[in-house]
């Protein structure tokens, strides 16, 4: 396997989040009952005609920029003719030679460097119906049949299965944070095909190429494409030859299985789509696009380490979208992010797991968010405290000054009544006062564990430490 | 009483003095079709609906002059609940569950849709020879053909069955069996009327058009279904207007073109004999009539060739059995349902087309014959917006030839092109494109005239075509009934 | 310029439009479809001014639909006119080889 370097592209299929269909306006949707979301455009019906979304395009401005594309201002749609029962008018609408997006790339790191993938084009289509089969039939529901698609293309610009890897969870994230997709694999929402060849010396050409098709998870397109250079390289080593194919990858057998053997070459009979005049894009729809755009990982990640959140902190947000947005809520006041992450991330991510709920099903206001952050931050709340608060906070409409009265914790915070703990201590633990005045600091430490104990943990520790040094130094 | 012959005032008058009611009207279209039967010109009756409708309609306000009047559509155009075929047995057992946008705007002004008329298979043909269901009879002379592909709208206006038809006209299958049996045929300016519902032979071509008696009823039925479609992209952006408004104004300092290849030596000289007729009259009235060429109008059957089978191919692939429509029964695998069905279901004119077409759009030949068309197109349209410039509208003859005999062979595939050489430029261009009757040859057989405007201007092809059947005042009904223009 | 196609050329044109031919149709087909080549052929012949390509006339910009749902088809309407369905889907016999396209 030493003996060859390997070249591997990608091509990626994402389902786009619209509320209808790219040429017609039934409703995209998923996991609804079979041949309930069609009309008859999406069934072909004779005498219909397409008519185009405007946020399919919207969509795909966006991604073209999250992906560093140029977009092109006109473009048209073309017919890719082929037969197969999945496809109601015998050609698939598509974008062959006028791809909305191209030349553009995607930064991820391969052990610790920085590498560009590049993406050669981005064009729009349409998704072809869903088939099951059994036994001697094959069954076709056509709900799926005119979802919006974009599809990526990379250059053959990867070398190893772990920067495909690297490359669509890269891919993933941009487009789930871009709004574009949820990037379900597991749905069918977002689906990968991987082209692999080897060749003995980067100044060869290429090698044949072999198409790994739809493959079910990313880490297995690491392991189909690390089986399928595996498998390439023994075939060049025992001087077998081998033809352009399509495999797919069983993740049963781990391997890597043959489908079918391209002879000539797909005659698609590409032309241009008359039904769809020129589509010619305003810089004002362009722009209007982009500023409509998510904030995107990277810049959250920037921001969230600028502003003392370590860098797995800043990943977990990241990899929980709704936190992450509302963390960005934020951004323009003078919040502990620090703090506010560790509360996000803890009790309050431990709260939602536990009663299944989303952030926003709450009660939790920015104003009570924010309060409570500081309170935190202050040592005003000690993180008992938090955790006797919490539901309370996300489940009830009060202010925390409300809460935390309501439960007794301004009592421990109030000076006085502390104070008088704090003379106890002292009186009761003559021996630690005199080893703090030796200076032993250790002496502080069990008095205050003391007052605490009195307390039963709810004291202020800021404040009793206050307290406590200003009495042991009078 | 013959309500049907009456002038379209009269008729809208005692209608709405409810002297007669739409059904006199629906009964009347329906003897004067069974009395025609011979004709075939229909596919589909559509009687015990059109009836209903016309009975529901007793009641109502007359609120339009095409109010409960009947019409004939190509069985091309889809209407729900009435069977669709094409003409063909792929379709044969086809029952739509939508309508067509020209159907809803028909149903809106509350015309009354009489049956679904015959046509060649998929609108493929110049003689509705290539029909499932056999051909029309041209009711100047039932020996020849209509013409084609709208042979059926033609052959029940002609015959008076009904005053209103719409056909479709990709390469002139309006205004060639328009000129084949002496009425008046329209092709509207590409995008002005909506092709949603309109089954595609060549959608960068295909326009449902206008067929009728006379000038004045045509403009009328064209102000009913034009309009911006939602859904169709293709449909163009036009205000509502009246296309009857410049009918009956003189001609006077309008500069009129002929191309010199429609006036050259592919026309028969009783054809080219009546266009120079008419073309005195209209000098005589003060308009300017002056010879042009025009680069690639002789090129354009070439391009339409390749760009009409080029689509057809694909247009017609979504015929598989599968969803609807004829399938082979029993089939062993997908293919035979692909194979066979096809086979069984697409004559022999469909089948070579798009076999054709498929070789045209066929790896690198979609660069050599397709795109290289659509170039030429381009340049082709541009050269007729050029003589727009100096010209008000272009005219020529409708066709080559007078109607020919119904058993002349059809084993040269290249005839039906032929047949249309004249009338496809306008196809190729997007323009608009009227037949108006010129007279009669030797044997008795309409002559037809073409006018062609520049994009949208329909309403000048009227005006022009109102004042050529106002001076000539042909006797047009085949029973040599009177005119009522 | 031959003045047939051969039997191995119409059946690959047949194939793509997925039409089972007979050999009588086989032999009248090599000779008609060859006529309509030979005439399209005459393209070639044709110089055009530059590249520009005609897609839709009068159409500047296609209009775009905003994105709301409209009304859906009953499954029943849908499995209604398909020859063959079972349950909610429409049937075919089995397809063995995955998609071809998306």
């Amino acid at each position: 396997m030493s003996n060859y370097f390997a070249t591997v592209g990608v091509e990626v299929h994402v389902e786009l989040k619209t509320n209808t269909k790219i040429f017609s306006n039934s409703l995209n949707g998923y996991g609804e009952m079979a041949n309930s979301l069609t009309n008859v455009v999406d069934l072909g019906y004779p005498g219909t005609l397409p008519t185009l979304n405007e946020e399919v395009i919207n969509l795909a401005i966006k991604a073209a920029t999250i992906l560093n594309c140029k977009i092109r201002k006109k473009m048209h749609f073309d017919r890719k003719n082929y037969f197969y029962p999945d496809n109601s008018k015998n050609y698939q609408i598509t974008q062959a030679r006028t791809p909305i997006g191209y030349d553009g790339y995607v930064e991820i790191e391969v052990n610790g460097e920085k590498k560009k993938i590049f993406i050669e084009e981005m064009h729009i289509e349409e998704d072809t119906c869903k088939s099951a089969h059994r036994g001697s039939k094959t069954l076709l529901d056509f709900n799926r049949a005119g979802v919006p698609l974009i599809e990526i293309v990379t250059k053959p610009c990867m070398t190893s299965g772990e920067e495909a890897k690297l490359y669509l969870e890269k891919l993933k994230e941009l487009l789930f944070y871009g709004n574009i997709s949820d990037c379900k694999i597991e749905e069918g929402s977002m689906r990968a095909d991987a082209n692999v060849s080897l060749r003995s010396s980067l100044d060869d050409p290429f090698g044949t190429k072999v198409e790994i098709k739809n493959i079910g998870s990313i880490s297995n397109v690491k392991l189909a494409i690390e089986k399928e250079i595996e498998r390439q390289s023994k075939l060049l080593d025992n001087n077998e030859s081998f033809k352009e194919q399509t495999r797919r990858f069983d993740d049963k057998l781990n391997d890597t299985i043959l489908m079918r053997v391209k002879e000539t070459g797909n005659d698609y009979r590409y032309f241009p789509e008359p039904d769809i005049p020129y589509v010619i894009l305003k810089d004002e729809m362009i722009s209007s696009a982009i500023s409509d755009l998510a904030m995107l990982p990277d810049e959250r990640r920037n921001i969230y380490t600028s502003r003392g959140i370590n860098i797995v902190n800043a990943n977990k947000l990241i990899a929980n979208r709704s936190l992450s947005d509302y963390l960005n809520n934020f951004i323009d006041t003078d919040m502990d992010f620090k703090e506010a992450s560790n509360i996000l991330l803890g009790d309050i991510s431990a709260y939602l797991n536990r009663e299944d709920k989303e952030i926003i099903d709450t009660k939790l206001t920015n104003d009570k968010f924010y309060d409570l952050v500081k309170k935190v931050s202050d040592n005003t709340l000690t993180s008992k405290n938090l955790k006797d608060i919490l539901v309370k906070v996300l489940e009830e409409d009060k202010t925390i000054d409300e809460i935390i009265a309501e439960c007794g914790i301004s009592n421990i915070t109030d000076s006085s009544m502390l104070e008088e703990i704090v003379q106890k201590v002292i009186s009761d633990n003559p021996d630690s006062v005199n080893d703090y005045k030796a200076g032993k600091d250790r002496a502080l430490k069990y008095l205050m564990g003391q007052i605490m104990k009195e307390t039963k943990g709810g004291a202020n520790p800021k404040l009793v430490n206050d307290i406590l040094k200003r009495e042991l130094n009078k | 009483m013959k309500y049907l012959s009456l002038k379209i005032e009269e008729i809208n008058k005692l209608l709405k003095e409810k002297k007669i009611t739409p059904v006199d009207l629906v009964e009347e279209a329906f003897e004067n079709i069974d009395s025609n039967k011979e004709l075939n010109a229909y596919i589909t009756l559509n009687k015990e609906e059109a009836l209903r409708k016309a009975r529901e309609l007793e009641d109502r306000e007359v609120d339009n002059i095409l109010f409960g009047l009947p019409i004939a559509l190509k069985d091309n155009i889809i209407t729900k609940g009435l069977r669709t075929t094409c003409a063909s047995h792929i379709l044969d057992n086809f029952i739509p569950i939508y309508d067509a946008t020209v159907v809803e705007k028909l149903k809106a002004k509350n015309m009354i849709i009489i049956g679904k008329a015959n046509m060649d298979e998929f609108a493929m043909g110049s003689s509705s020879r290539t029909s499932y269901f056999g051909a029309p009879k041209n009711p100047w002379n039932k020996e020849k053909i209509s013409g084609g592909s709208s042979g059926g709208p033609a052959t029940t206006v002609a015959a008076r069955d009904v005053l209103f038809a719409l056909g479709s006209d990709t390469g002139g299958s309006v205004r060639q069996p328009s000129s084949y049996t002496g009425i008046v045929g329209m092709k509207p300016t590409y995008g002005r009327v909506s092709r949603y519902g309109l089954v595609a032979f060549a959608s960068s071509l295909d326009q449902i058009g206008t067929m009728t008696k006379n000038v004045y009823e045509n403009a009328l039925l064209l102000n009913a279904i034009v309009g911006k479609d939602e859904k169709d992209l293709t449909s163009a952006n036009k205000e509502e207007e009246d296309f009857t408004r410049l009918i009956g104004k003189d001609i006077k300092g309008m500069k009129i073109a002929v191309p010199n290849f429609f006036m050259s030596d592919i026309v028969n000289n009783e054809i080219r004999d009546k266009v120079k007729e008419v073309i005195k009259v209209l000098e005589n009235n003060g308009a300017t009539v002056e010879f042009v060429d025009i680069k690639y109008i002789d090129n354009t059957v070439t391009l339409y060739q390749i760009i009409a089978m080029g689509e057809a191919s694909s247009n017609l692939a979504r015929f598989d059995g599968i969803r609807y429509g004829l399938s082979k029964e029993n089939p062993k695998d997908i293919d035979d349902v692909y194979y066979k069905t096809r086979a069984e279901g697409f004559g022999e004119e469909v089948k070579r087309r798009i076999m054709v077409g498929s070789y045209l759009l066929s790896g690198e030949n979609a660069k050599i014959y397709y795109n290289k068309a659509l170039s030429i197109r381009d340049d082709m349209r541009k050269e007729f917006i050029n003589v727009f410039k100096d010209y008000d509208l272009i005219i020529g003859p409708t066709t080559t030839t007078t109607a020919y005999n119904l058993d002349d062979p059809m084993d040269d595939p290249k005839k039906s092109f032929m047949d249309d050489v004249l009338v496809i430029p306008v196809n190729m261009a997007g323009l608009p494109g009227l037949n108006i009757p010129i007279g009669f040859d030797s044997n008795n057989m309409p002559i037809g005239m073409q006018i062609i405007g520049n994009a949208f201007e329909e309403a000048e092809i009227y005006h022009l075509a109102s004042f050529i059947e106002k001076e000539l005042n042909l006797k047009l009904d085949p029973k040599g009934g009177e005119n009522n223009e | 310029m031959k003045d047939k196609l051969t039997k191995e050329e119409v059946l690959h044109v047949a194939e793509l439009a997925r039409i089972s031919l007979t050999e009588e149709e086989i032999e009248k087909y090599q000779v008609e479809l060859k006529e309509l080549l030979n005439d399209v052929e005459k393209i070639n012949d044709v110089e055009s001014y530059d590249d520009d390509i005609l897609i839709a006339c009068f159409s500047e910009s296609a209009k775009l639909r905003k994105d709301e749902v409209g009304e859906m088809l009953d499954p029943k309407e849908v499995i209604g006119a398909s020859p063959r369905h079972s349950g909610n889907y429409i049937e075919v016999p089995v397809v063995i080889s995955g998609g071809e396209g998306a």
